[in-house]
């Protein structure tokens, strides 16, 4: 494979990995709490994308002849769908725990979030859920179009990829940067007491924190379970790890760094791969990765010291 | 009969590696996500010392507490270095790391895992029954070493590292020194249980030591109560042998497993027996009545 | 009177932040005051005299011995205790066993730290009297974290007592008690430099230091701006301005 050809796969990697770091990251920024059962949203966001695309999808047979055209919109309807229940999901899981451990020692917090992700995942491969097995989530480029070069080609299923990344990444930026909830937000990150102080809600803040990053979490899941064409009950194991290692190497609570850290992990596991072969499984990589980090960088790459 | 020597083997184990985690987490405030690393690296030794070198059981069993131990004396470095949330990071990367060696190196057996591990028999007698005493013993062991290490001015020391590492260094502790010492002491308690587990299992494969069997080992000694040594054995045992006695509870295990730590978190955070727990105040107040009352009969 | 402590020449930067410059203080056998406004590096010169920072230049000597590349418990180990102006109790043990704690100082790094129990008779008897010293043996069994922060103040001192020090560092200990407390608390350094030790103690309160402090240093802005007795930096007219803020 070439190197630009890497590169593009890479790319992709890095598009699911900055979604579902994202919410993270803005988690830690506000709450310093590190949210492990982020990764159990971003599995439930597969499967409700899934079980709606599922359900949609024959409805849609009848009006479009045409079987592609009517999964294509059938992956449009779920997408959303899943976003937005993925979001309600994790605004839930503030009002109902972090809200309660919060302020106090951050392994309280901590290992309550890793009791709701066993929790979630426990429940996800029930019978009457996903089930214990992996199921297929064949939407395939949901209309993409092929791109193909002398030196790289992508795939539909890639451009899809890339093409909601960077939608959802342009919302994210406008809703940060422009409206009154993103200046909260900032502030807050940086002070609660303070930014509580000159009148921001900090719950409303926190709760759309939540909201926001677990709606991206949830589009991570449905676009890897489309990439991938399955979703099962523990896929979000190793994304729960990856993404500490992409926000801890982005810096913590910087959302900035935590999409080019993102990428230069993307980059970093693909070219391992592609030329050092099969030396060592490539997750294995990103655990190596974190603990010399840690040891290294203890406060992160980019974090202040 | 099978099943509950079987039962009360799996409980015993599971004390022990409650209690281990009860050294790091509850005596010296090391948080790990990564103790079934120490029980896969036991559990590894153990059975390679008895199929690759044919080793009778007990020079694996001690093999197995001292790779550990060793091997726990370097994985604690991290904890030097890194505080808090950021160790329940990296040791649950180790525990991945440890996992996938397991996994891809053909030595240990990889994803088809080591068979054919033999149990122990001891004074002729052709049943687990010896075994089980030999695991009990081990259990006893573990909380005679948990108990005596808090009385002792190790215990003391890990303590006040708990409590608060700048002070704990203001009155001379070598504050990476003891932190060492709880992972060396509590990786090397795994480790045994883990040979126990492999010889008895008979099969080791790498998927038996996941990340979830650490939850599960934190869960015990979170429901129990961290810090005591109660509470870890008294977590231990209900969270064992309640899904096993219960099939439909079984089931949902780690259903179990994860509500009860997100529950024990926002109502109970100190465990079930913990010291300032509802149940123990209770418990005390109880106590402490009768004394009352026995005292103003005396006068 | 021979030279305890030695600090020559400590330059301390935080990234940008000249916290402390070029400062020099020595100690000898007294109480020595060491004021100045909020922020002016005080408690800086005492995490590094603790080997809690390293100084980007400049020694530390502690009875002749260059202590500023040394760990903090070899520190501790040596003569120095300390107390934290954010209180730092062990605030889920006894007052006793924080007591105690400080009593292992000189077990900590032998193998008798693996061996005997830290609770026995020939230990509880001198923890006692380091209580009954600094009058606290009435919350003998009380947790330190519910004590009032007076006491807690107490406490560390007690519990730095117990290392048996021969320079004992006190970080603002009269913030937050009442004047009664704060006499109190001047009887009691008094009665330890009585005994022979040599205390160096921070302090905001102006008529609190000027009145226990054989000698007093000030410091502003990471600098020495005076030094002397009691009566000569009181009248010192940079003093005077610094405290007013200009
Ligand atoms: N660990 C640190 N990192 C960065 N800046 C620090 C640190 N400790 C102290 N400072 C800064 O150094 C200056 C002196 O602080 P400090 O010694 O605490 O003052 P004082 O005790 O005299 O009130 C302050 O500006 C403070 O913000
Ligand atoms: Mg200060």
């Amino acid at each position: 494979m070439s190197i630009a050809q890497n590169l593009s796969n890479a790319m992709v990697l890095a598009s699911t990995y900055i979604l579902i770091a994202i919410g993270l990251t803005m988690v830690y920024g506000v709450l310093k709490v590190l949210h492990v059962a982020h990764a159990g949203v971003y599995a439930s966001g597969a499967f409700v994308g899934l079980g709606a695309f599922n359900f949609v999808r024959p409805f849609c047979t009848p009006t479009l002849e045409d079987a592609r055209l009517a999964s294509n919109l059938a992956f449009w309807i779920s997408l959303p769908i899943a976003m937005i229940v993925s979001g309600v999901m994790g605004a839930l899981i503030y009002l109902l725990i972090y809200r309660y451990t919060w302020g106090k020692s951050p392994t309280i917090s901590l290992v309550a979030s890793v009791g709701l992700f066993t929790l979630i995942q426990d429940l996800l491969q029930k019978p009457f859920l996903l089930g214990p097995r992996q199921q297929p989530y064949p939407a395939g480029g949901a209309g993409m179009p092929r791109i193909e070069t002398p030196w790289f080609m992508i795939t539909p299923t890639q451009v899809l990829i890339l093409f909601v990344t960077l939608i959802l990444l342009a919302i994210v930026y406008v809703i940060l940067n422009r409206t009154r909830i993103g200046l909260g937000w900032q502030a807050a990150s940086l002070d609660p007491e303070m930014a509580a102080a000159v009148g921001v809600n900090v719950t409303h803040v926190i709760v759309l924190n939540f909201f926001l990053g677990s709606m991206l979490a949830g589009a991570a899941g449905v676009l890897v379970g489309v990439y991938d064409n399955m979703v099962f009950s523990t896929m979000g194991d190793v994304p729960s790890y990856k993404a500490f290692v992409v926000v801890v190497l982005g810096g913590l609570g910087s959302v900035p760094g935590t999409i080019v850290a993102s990428i230069v992990l993307a980059v970093t596991e693909t070219f391992m791969v592609a030329f050092a072969g099969s030396l060592m499984p490539r997750d294995a990589i990103a655990f190596l990765v974190l603990i010399l980090l840690l040891m290294f960088r203890p406060r992160g790459l980019l974090g202040r010291a | 009969m099978d099943y509950f020597v079987s039962l009360a083997v799996f409980a015993g184990i599971w004390v022990v590696l409650a209690l281990s985690l009860n050294i790091l987490m509850g005596f010296a405030g090391q948080v790990s996500l990564g103790q079934a690393a120490f029980f896969a690296i036991g559990a590894y030794t153990s059975a390679l010392c008895a199929l690759k070198f044919d080793q009778p059981f007990f020079v694996g069993f001690f093999a197995a507490i001292l790779v550990t131990g060793f091997v726990g004396a370097f994985l604690g470095l991290p904890s030097l270095r890194v505080r808090h949330d950021f160790l329940v990071l990296a040791t649950m990367g180790v525990n991945f790391v440890v996992v996938a060696i397991f996994k891809y190196v053909d030595f240990f057996g990889g994803a088809l895992g080591l068979i054919d591990i033999p149990t122990p028999r001891f004074f002729g007698v052709n049943n687990d029954i010896p075994y089980l005493i030999l695991v009990w013993l081990y259990v006893g062991a573990a909380i005679l070493i948990s108990w005596y290490i808090s009385k002792t001015w190790t215990g003391l020391a890990l303590n006040a590292v708990r409590i608060n590492e700048e002070a704990a260094a203001a009155v001379g502790i070598s504050v990476p020194r003891f932190k060492i010492y709880a992972f060396i002491v509590s990786a090397a308690l795994a480790g045994g249980a883990g040979s126990l587990y492999a010889h008895y299992l008979k099969s080791l494969f790498p998927d038996n030591f996941n990340f979830i069997e650490s939850i599960v080992i934190l869960s015990m000694v979170v429901v129990g109560g961290v810090g005591t040594l109660r509470g870890p054995i008294i977590g231990a045992i209900i969270l064992r042998a309640l899904p096993e006695l219960l099939r439909e509870v079984h089931d949902y295990r780690f259903t179990l497993y994860g509500g009860l730590i997100v529950l024990m978190m926002l109502f109970q955070p100190m465990g079930l027996l913990g010291d300032d727990s509802t149940l123990m105040r209770g418990l005390r107040r109880l106590f402490v009545r009768k004394e009352k009352v026995d005292y103003e009969h005396a006068a | 009177m021979s030279t305890r402590l030695e600090a020559r020449n400590i330059t301390k930067r935080f990234g940008g932040l000249e916290a402390l410059r070029g400062v020099s203080v020595t100690a000898q056998d007294e109480i020595l005051g060491l004021i100045g406004p909020n922020g002016a590096g005080k408690t800086t010169l005492f995490n590094i005299i603790c080997g809690f920072l390293r100084p980007t230049s400049g020694a530390v000597i502690f009875e002749d011995r260059a202590i500023h590349t040394k760990r903090t418990h070899e520190i501790t180990q040596s003569g120095i205790a300390r107390t934290f102006q954010i209180v730092k109790p062990f605030s889920d043990l006894t007052v006793l066993d924080n007591v105690l704690a400080g009593l292992g100082c000189h077990i900590y790094a032998t193998p008798r730290v693996f061996a005997e129990q830290y609770s026995t008779r020939t230990t509880i008897e001198p923890a006692r009297e380091i209580l009954a010293f600094t009058d606290l043996t009435k919350w003998a069994d009380t947790l330190a974290g519910n004590l009032p922060i007076g006491l807690q103040r107490k406490l560390e001192i007690a519990r730095a007592l117990a290392t048996q020090p021969r320079l004992l560092l006190l970080d603002e200990p009269a913030a937050g008690l009442t004047s009664g407390e704060a006499d109190e608390l001047a009887v009691l350094v008094r009665k330890l430099r009585a005994q022979g030790k040599t205390i160096i103690v921070i302090e905001h309160n102006m008529a609190f230091a000027m009145n226990l402090c054989q000698r007093i240093v000030v410091l502003a802005q990471g600098e020495i701006i005076a030094q002397g007795t009691p009566a000569q930096v009181q009248t010192d007219e940079r003093v005077i301005n610094a405290y007013l803020g200009h």
